[in-house]
């Protein structure tokens, strides 16, 4: 599970030096939203990028989705750098961003339609995905006849059925009630075991990074740079009633929340004001 | 096999519809009653009626519909085939978009009628002209409404298509054209409203047939029963294609997608 795994699997992610600049057109001034960032995924691997708004995570998640691209820098998948968007990347968006007129069906079958795979191959597929995510019954659906929680169940099997290298998740579960984010966490800790996909899933949630992640990328705002990487001493299968009294978990959150909080350290000599 | 109680539901839908209209009959026919007034300034019901029952017995009437609804098809199913794309292509630039959308609001504004004396010194007097404005009449519309569309299709969207391996090529059938779909939708319908003004002011000038034409010949006979009854057909033939047209257009495609349409004129 960490990284002295005698074997390599494939979904490896490399993010090294990785740099952004905005250029910001009102001032003319460039804006360092991300400062040489610098850490590795492994296949198979569970990873949480973690920090409070502005600390540079949906910039680093955007460009390892070929979204935007960075000014410095270079991420590797398999040993490849990326150019752009491509389907060895799924993304699962916080906004679901599923297609409003397809049905539930042929949104999970989109990527394989894409692949050029054939009809009933790909009605297959998808079927399957939707019973791992427990949505059997609603592939005639169009999503809006959905809750959120469902909605986000079709996008995970959306990117899961196109069986990407590497599953990007945007803030996931931000935008669904707190008793239906619980269940989709744990549902996506037993897909995630079952099926091993590489995951970096980010969160300004400290609970939510430690009960999903096998390491935590705990990031620092202003510039955004990584603070540090966190281990997470906790066993699988995790499910809620027995992490939360869990010891462990209590101590790996509240080292985690010191991160988030303690103020600026001396490494970096000066911080500007804020804009 | 609709139910019992859906037919019901039809049935007292359909009543509603009519009924304001039976009460504009009423009104007609007691104020007609009253007021005595002569058929040269305003026909009765029961004139209109027998001008009716005439133009349908000698076939005339629908020589004159027959063309004009040949003219508007022809005429928007051509916008509509350089429109969508069009618009599509405007569209996924959002600084094109921004650059063309003042232009095409005041074209917008002018489509149709405002056209009808260069149409007639372009295309002559007939088919071509008619056509023509009816064209664009719905070309503006259509292409403003599809632009925007494209242009409001959400980010994630596109992201989305592209991370699950879209070519851009794809784009324009899997992403562009449907989530446009409801802008599509509104540019139609407001195209076609102009398109249906302009056929008949178009026709009263460059033709010698087609509704439009009908009126214009009734008023040089003192023919007012034949000038409402065009009235009441042109208005008639626009309720039936909004209702049977468009409205099911929409209802197959944006209402079930559960996607709102942007009234954008």
């Amino acid at each position: 599970m960490s990284s002295d795994a005698t074997y390599q699997r494939a979904g490896r992610l490399e993010v090294r030096a990785l740099e952004k600049r905005y250029d910001d057109e009102r001032t003319g001034d460039s804006v360092l939203a991300l400062e040489r960032a610098d850490f590795e995924v492994e296949g198979g691997e569970f990873v949480a990028l973690l920090g409070p708004s502005g600390c540079g995570k949906t910039t680093i998640l955007n460009i390892v989705a070929g979204f935007i691209s960075q000014t410095a820098g270079e991420v590797l998948v398999d040993g490849q750098a990326i150019s752009g968007p491509g389907a060895d990347r799924g993304v699962v968006f916080q906004s679901f961003a599923l297609f409003p007129w397809k049905t539930v069906r042929a949104n999970v079958a989109f990527g394989p339609k894409m692949r050029g795979m054939d009809k009933q191959e790909r009605r297959q597929l998808a079927d399957e995905y939707l019973e791992l995510v427990g949505l059997s019954g609603f592939e005639d659906k169009y999503p809006h006849e959905l809750s959120g929680g469902m909605q986000q169940r079709v996008g995970v099997a959306r990117v899961l059925a196109n069986q990407p290298a590497v599953m990007l998740m945007d803030e996931p579960f931000a935008s669904v009630d707190a008793q239906t984010r619980m269940t989709l966490q744990e549902e996506l800790t037993r897909i995630w075991q079952e099926r091993r996909p590489t995951i970096v899933f980010v969160t300004h949630d400290v609970e939510e990074a430690v009960f999903l992640a096998d390491r935590i990328v705990v990031l620092a705002p202003h510039p955004g740079r990584v603070r540090e990487i966190v281990e997470v001493p906790l066993t699988r299968p995790r499910v809620w009633d027995d992490i939360l009294g869990n010891d462990r978990f209590k101590e790996t959150v509240h080292h985690v929340l010191g991160l988030l909080k303690a103020p600026q350290v001396t490494e970096q000599p000066t911080v500007e004001a804020e804009t | 096999m609709p139910s019992l109680m859906a037919l019901r539901r039809r049935a007292v839908n359909l009543l509603w519809f009519i009924a304001p209209f039976a009460a504009l009959a009423l009104v007609w026919v007691v104020a007609v009653e009253l007021t005595d007034v002569p058929s040269r300034v305003f026909p009765a019901l029961a004139e209109v009626w027998s001008a009716g029952v005439g133009m349908v017995a000698d076939g005339s009437l629908w020589q004159h519909v027959g063309v004009s609804l040949q003219r508007t098809v022809t005429g928007a199913a051509l916008a509509a085939v350089i429109s969508i794309p069009f618009g599509i292509l405007m569209g996924i630039s959002r600084p094109v978009a921004a650059y063309f959308s003042p232009i095409l609001r005041f074209s917008v504004a002018l489509a149709g009628i405002a056209w009808i004396p260069l149409a007639t010194l372009w295309f002559g007097f007939g088919n071509r002209a008619v056509i023509f404005i009816i064209f664009n009449a719905v070309f503006f519309s259509l292409t403003y409404n599809t632009m925007l569309g494209v242009s409001r299709i959400a980010p994630d969207m596109h992201r989305a298509a592209r991370s699950l391996g879209a070519p851009r090529y794809r784009m324009f059938t899997e992403v562009y054209l449907p989530g446009s779909l409801p802008s599509v939708v509104t540019g139609l319908r407001i195209g076609m409203g102009y398109a249906w003004r302009g056929l008949i002011a178009a026709e009263i000038i460059a033709t010698s047939a087609g509704l439009g034409y009908m009126l214009f010949l009734a008023r040089r006979f003192y023919h007012t029963d034949i000038i409402v009854l065009s009235m009441i057909i042109i208005g008639l033939i626009w309720l039936a294609m909004d209702r049977f047209l468009l409205a099911p257009l929409e209802r197959r495609t944006v209402e079930r997608w559960g996607m709102v349409a942007g009234a954008t004129r």
